[in-house]
């Protein structure tokens, strides 16, 4: 079963590069890793966490000697992947792409929740981070967050605001808009990213708080008006576009997606876990691939992860109970 | 008399369902039309049924005379037994734990249960021994593997037809075919996640 | 429209190289075979092929995941036609008249329609993306959520159609089936609505186990019980090819089909769902044959297929002017570029002209190599009915016993495809009629959606719906059409009362 590629008519077909369908099978010491490794990723195909699971499988499979396969398991705003890995035995085959929805924001959103991000799992290392923007279509007259602040002031409901989902960092980020300026913007929901898009494109929502990387090609094409990053300072990608921050008001929200297991895994395991997947970011080619998308390839050693997981659970609590959303 | 009975029941139907629905969606906010809430769309959906239910069984009290197959007395009995020895195997496995608790392990079993009863009435045995075969299927696939599960499907699926049950060779055969042509298409090509023998 | 002969002449080159024609091939072959397994859809093969194209060039993985995704739904048509087993929602259109028509021993005329007119509506609907791909975006962008709403409430009417017998009882397995579509997580406010505490009910319940269990596998039991029935499948396999009557029903139902499913494919909202039954609605009011409809009418297989192949192809539009992908396939589509690093958008046809014409080009190089593909083995397809009965139903539970799991990797949809087996068994009893739910299910959650975003940008103003002048005219549209359907039964209604 350790093999990549697949072994029925694509394999045969010669289309298939000599260097995906055979890494040296050199089985590891310690018995890890002991057969093909499940990677699940708590999203749909096709989406950014996919993006990252799918950048990150083939480097890491070579690397450790063995398959990674990758499972998607969506559903229930990521609960669902996050508690097959939890209840999975913590030997290093399955593992989790951990991420800011699943493991910082649902943990406050859904009361029932079967597991605790902190005892149940074993955090192993970061992979990326991407900033969030605020994002405005053309014709809408907004330019800068003074305009935002005019126009929400302006309009009794507050200002129209399409996010990617309800319970999505970006939607927080609407959220803690709405309490600087003193009364709650107007937040439409959409089922992803992209038609959220669409509706900014086409003018049917004025603005909308995206992650970078879903708004790379618009904010390059120039279809769409960036207002500001919400992040701490400038993006490399786009030194023109001025924070949230700048135009004071002080909004940041970074998602950040790592690789996380069941509770109880060996150090020694996880140890070789990070250091594999801190070299594969330090390759250049990862580091460009990641930052075209609009993120940043950050390692981190396992104990940092673990307190930066932490630290993002104390900070999201008391933005998801402001924002009235739940999950019964 | 020109009552249709399968559109009374029909229309019976959509008002018991439309009336559970509206019962379960009372836990769920109205919300305003401005901002719906996620019980105003269900409200609104099973008012509609209801409405609708009404009109099917009016409709149905002109548009017969058509009547339904009357159930003999066995296939009451079987189909109530197994509908309460489904709930109670269900209920009392999942308390045993071990297998019975990963899982939907004891739901299959509850279903595997029920439907075993209802298809000793030889007018539900079709229905039955098909259901049977799929919740067989369901519960050994991934304790028991990819095999085991496919020959507990096809052999629970062949009994009930009285052409195989007169001829066991040709479901043999059939089972060899079929997991030689599962495996091949589904293992060898597909590659679906799967184990194909007994786990520990 | 010289720079487009160029740019088509371009494409081709790119298209017809060695290694892109056999990408072409090999992913129109994968694509047929995973159609034809019921429940393997095209996004998990996708999915677990992704990782095979990162060796290829950008343009030969995209030309090879698009050959899947159509042979995916020529597949899917196959399967519909000859087993009753529909993959998704367009064939629940073509089982209506396509299993009928095998059932009369005409599986082959059905397979052949579906092929020849597909064909025909995919090189239509090829020229139109490439001549105007850019200007059809304008058309997506101008419908807002309340135009969506309207469309949806007018797909919902119409679908009522698709029932053969009482219309009101039509309409109230629509809305069961919208109210099915009700379970899962609400969209605007994350809550889970109907699910009883199943984390597998967070998304809803699955197309695929309810679409199999009231079709497929409900329809394997009532066989069973029927043995004249099953004898009629077996038995009946008449000629393969299309009589020339056949071929000339066939032809103003492929052009109206076609143009029905350019238009809907376009907008990324929703619109390529409606294709094939807007088309069999279309067919069942215009067609000279329309009293022949429920019992295998050609019209009512090659018109929607047209539609349904259509729209595949105009669904790139939105992919392919705004990076914005229509569908769950495109969405991996996108996410294989982006892995090549290429950023789908606005500027590929400047930034990546080999990818994007040699794209389009492709798109023709694939239709017509399912056609290549098909043909031939309708024969064969066909001759698969002659196998007892007795053999076929545990096969064709196998199969789709394998296939739902294979969904999740999860037995939960299983057991939710037993519980709409018996289900759609209790209905078939009932003549309640599963098709017009199905159309329901999958059409209900977007309405809502649209709905309460339509509201949430009026600021609750329900007259958005009539002011929007789309909106407006589909709704008239939809009026219009209940009036219609509810004219002549209340006739009937009162003539029967009058011969009392």
């Amino acid at each position: 079963m350790s093999k990549i590629a697949r072994r029925g008519l694509l394999a045969r077909s010669g289309l298939v590069l000599p260097l995906l369908s055979a890494p040296s099978l050199a089985r590891a010491q310690g018995g890890f890793p002991n057969g093909p490794i499940k990677l699940i990723v708590p999203f749909a195909p096709g989406g950014s966490t996919d993006l990252v699971a799918r950048l990150i499988a083939t480097p890491l499979s070579e690397k450790l000697g063995a398959a990674v396969t990758i499972d998607n398991r969506a559903g229930a705003g990521a609960t669902v992947g996050s508690i097959a890995v939890q209840q999975s035995a913590p030997d290093g085959q399955t593992l989790l792409l951990s991420n800011i929805a699943s493991q910082a924001i649902a943990p406050f959103l859904y009361p029932g929740l079967r597991y605790d991000v902190m005892r149940d799992f074993t955090h192993i290392a970061m992979i990326t981070t991407n900033p969030s923007v605020f994002v405005a279509n053309k014709d809408s007259g907004i330019r800068t967050m003074a305009d935002v602040a005019r126009v929400h002031r302006a309009a009794a409901e507050g200002i129209d605001m399409a996010s990617s989902g309800v319970g999505s960092s970006n939607h927080m980020l609407i959220v803690m808009l709405g309490q600087l300026l003193g009364k709650p913007v107007n937040h439409i929901p959409f089922r992803g990213a992209g038609p959220a898009m669409t509706a900014v494109l086409a003018g049917q929502v004025p603005l909308m708080s995206d992650s970078l990387p879903s708004s790379v090609s618009h904010l390059r094409q120039g279809s769409v008006r960036a207002i500001g990053m919400a992040s701490p300072e400038r993006h490399p990608l786009f030194p023109d576009i001025p924070t949230l921050r700048e135009q004071g008001y002080d909004l940041a929200s970074t998602s950040w997606f790592g690789l996380s297991g069941p509770a109880g895994m060996q150090p020694a395991v996880v140890e070789r876990l990070n250091r594999e997947v801190s070299s594969i970011l330090s390759q250049p080619d990862i580091q460009l691939r990641f930052r075209d998308l609009g993120g940043t390839a950050q390692a981190m050693q396992a104990s940092e992860f673990q307190e930066f997981v932490r630290r993002e659970l104390d900070k999201w609590g008391p933005v998801v109970r402001a924002s009235g959303a739940r999950v019964e | 008399m020109k009552i249709n009975q399968r559109d009374i029941a029909s229309g019976v139907f959509f008002i018991v369902l439309a009336a559970i629905g509206l019962w379960l969606n009372t836990e769920h906010t109205m919300g305003s039309a401005r901002r719906m809430g996620p019980g105003y769309m269900p409200w609104l959906v099973f008012w509609l049924q209801i409405a609708l239910g009404v009109g099917v069984v009016l409709v149905g009290t002109a548009s017969g005379p058509e009547k339904m197959d009357r159930w003999k007395a066995d296939e009451i009995g079987t189909f109530i037994g197994g509908i309460v020895a489904g709930f109670a195997a269900w209920w009392l496995l999942h308390s045993l734990g071990g297998y019975f608790a990963i899982g939907y392990n004891s739901l299959g079993c509850g279903i595997l249960v029920g439907f075993l009863v209802l298809s000793i009435a030889p007018g539900w045995r079709f229905l039955g021994m098909i259901m049977v075969s799929m919740a067989i299927f369901a519960l050994l696939l991934e304790q028991f593997g990819f095999f085991a599960a496919l020959i507990g499907l096809i052999v629970a699926s062949c009994l009930p037809e009285r052409e195989h049950t007169s001829k066991p060779l040709g479901v043999l055969l059939c089972t060899l075919f079929l997991l030689a042509l599962c495996w091949f298409v589904f293992i060898y090509e597909l590659d679906i996640r799967v184990n194909l023998w007994p786990t520990g | 429209m010289e720079t487009l002969i160029g740019n088509l002449a371009h494409g081709f080159g790119v298209a017809i190289s060695f290694t892109n024609l056999g990408a072409a091939l090999l992913g129109a072959l994968i694509g047929t075979a995973i159609g034809v397994l019921p429940g393997i859809g095209p996004v998990a093969t996708i999915s677990l092929l992704l990782p095979i194209t990162f060796g290829m060039s950008a343009t030969t993985a995209i030309i090879m995941l698009a050959g899947i995704f159509y042979g995916a739904q020529y597949g899917g048509s196959t399967t519909a036609i000859l087993l009753n087993l529909p993959g998704e929602v367009s064939s629940v259109v073509t089982t209506l008249e396509g299993y009928k028509m095998a059932r009369n021993g005409r599986a082959g005329a059905a397979l052949t329609t579906a092929a020849l007119g597909s064909f025909f509506a995919g090189t239509v609907a090829t020229v139109l993306v490439a001549a105007s791909g850019p200007l059809l975006t304008q058309v997506a962008l101008s419908f807002g959520p309340a135009d969506y709403f309207s469309l949806m409430l007018l797909g919902l009417i119409i679908a009522s159609v698709l029932a053969q017998g009482s219309i009101v009882k039509a309409i109230g397995m629509v809305v069961v089936g919208v109210a099915l579509g009700l379970v899962g997580t609400d969209v605007q406010t994350g809550q889970q609505r109907f699910t009883f505490g199943i984390p597998e009910l967070s998304d809803g319940i699955g197309f695929v186990p309810v679409a199999m269990g009231m079709f497929g596998i409900a329809e394997i039991v009532l066989n069973l019980e029927r043995p004249e029935a099953r004898s009629v499948l077996s038995t009946k396999v008449g000629s393969l090819y299309l009589t020339r009557e056949e071929f000339k029903r066939s032809i103003a139902p492929v052009l109206r089909g076609t143009v029905v499913g350019s238009v809907l494919g376009i907008l990324p909202g929703g619109g390529a769902s409606l294709a094939a039954f807007g088309s069999y609605m279309m067919e069942r009011k215009l067609s000279r044959y329309r009293h022949q409809f429920g019992n295998g009418a050609i019209e009512g297989v090659a018109g929607p297929e047209s539609a349904n192949n259509a729209a595949a192809q105009t669904s790139f539009i939105p992919l392919l002017t705004l990076g914005i992908p229509s569908n769950a396939v495109m969405a991996l589509m996108v996410g294989a570029l982006i892995i090549q690093g290429i950023q789908p958008g606005p500027r590929m046809v400047e930034a990546q002209p080999d990818l994007f014409w040699g794209l389009i080009a492709s798109m023709w190089v694939g239709n017509l190599m399912l056609l290549v593909i098909n043909l031939p083995m309708i024969g064969m397809w066909v001759s698969l009915l002659k196998v007892p009965y007795k053999y076929m139903y545990p096969s064709i539970l196998v199969f789709c016993s394998i296939g739902v799991y294979s969904l999740n990797n999860n037995v939960f949809d299983v057991y939710m495809t037993i519980l709409f087996s018996v289900f759609g068994y209790l209905c078939n009893k009932l003549r309640m009629e599963a098709a017009p739910l199905l159309i329901g299910f999958v059409l209900g959650p977007m309405m809502e959606e649209h709905l309460r975003r339509a509201m949430l940008l009026s600021r609750g103003d329900a007259m958005v719906f009539l002011q929007r002048p789309i909106s407006a005219t589909l709704l008239g549209i939809g009026a219009a059409a209940l009036l219609a359907m509810a004219l002549p039964s209340l006739r009937k209604g009162k003539n029967a009362a009058m011969a009392e």
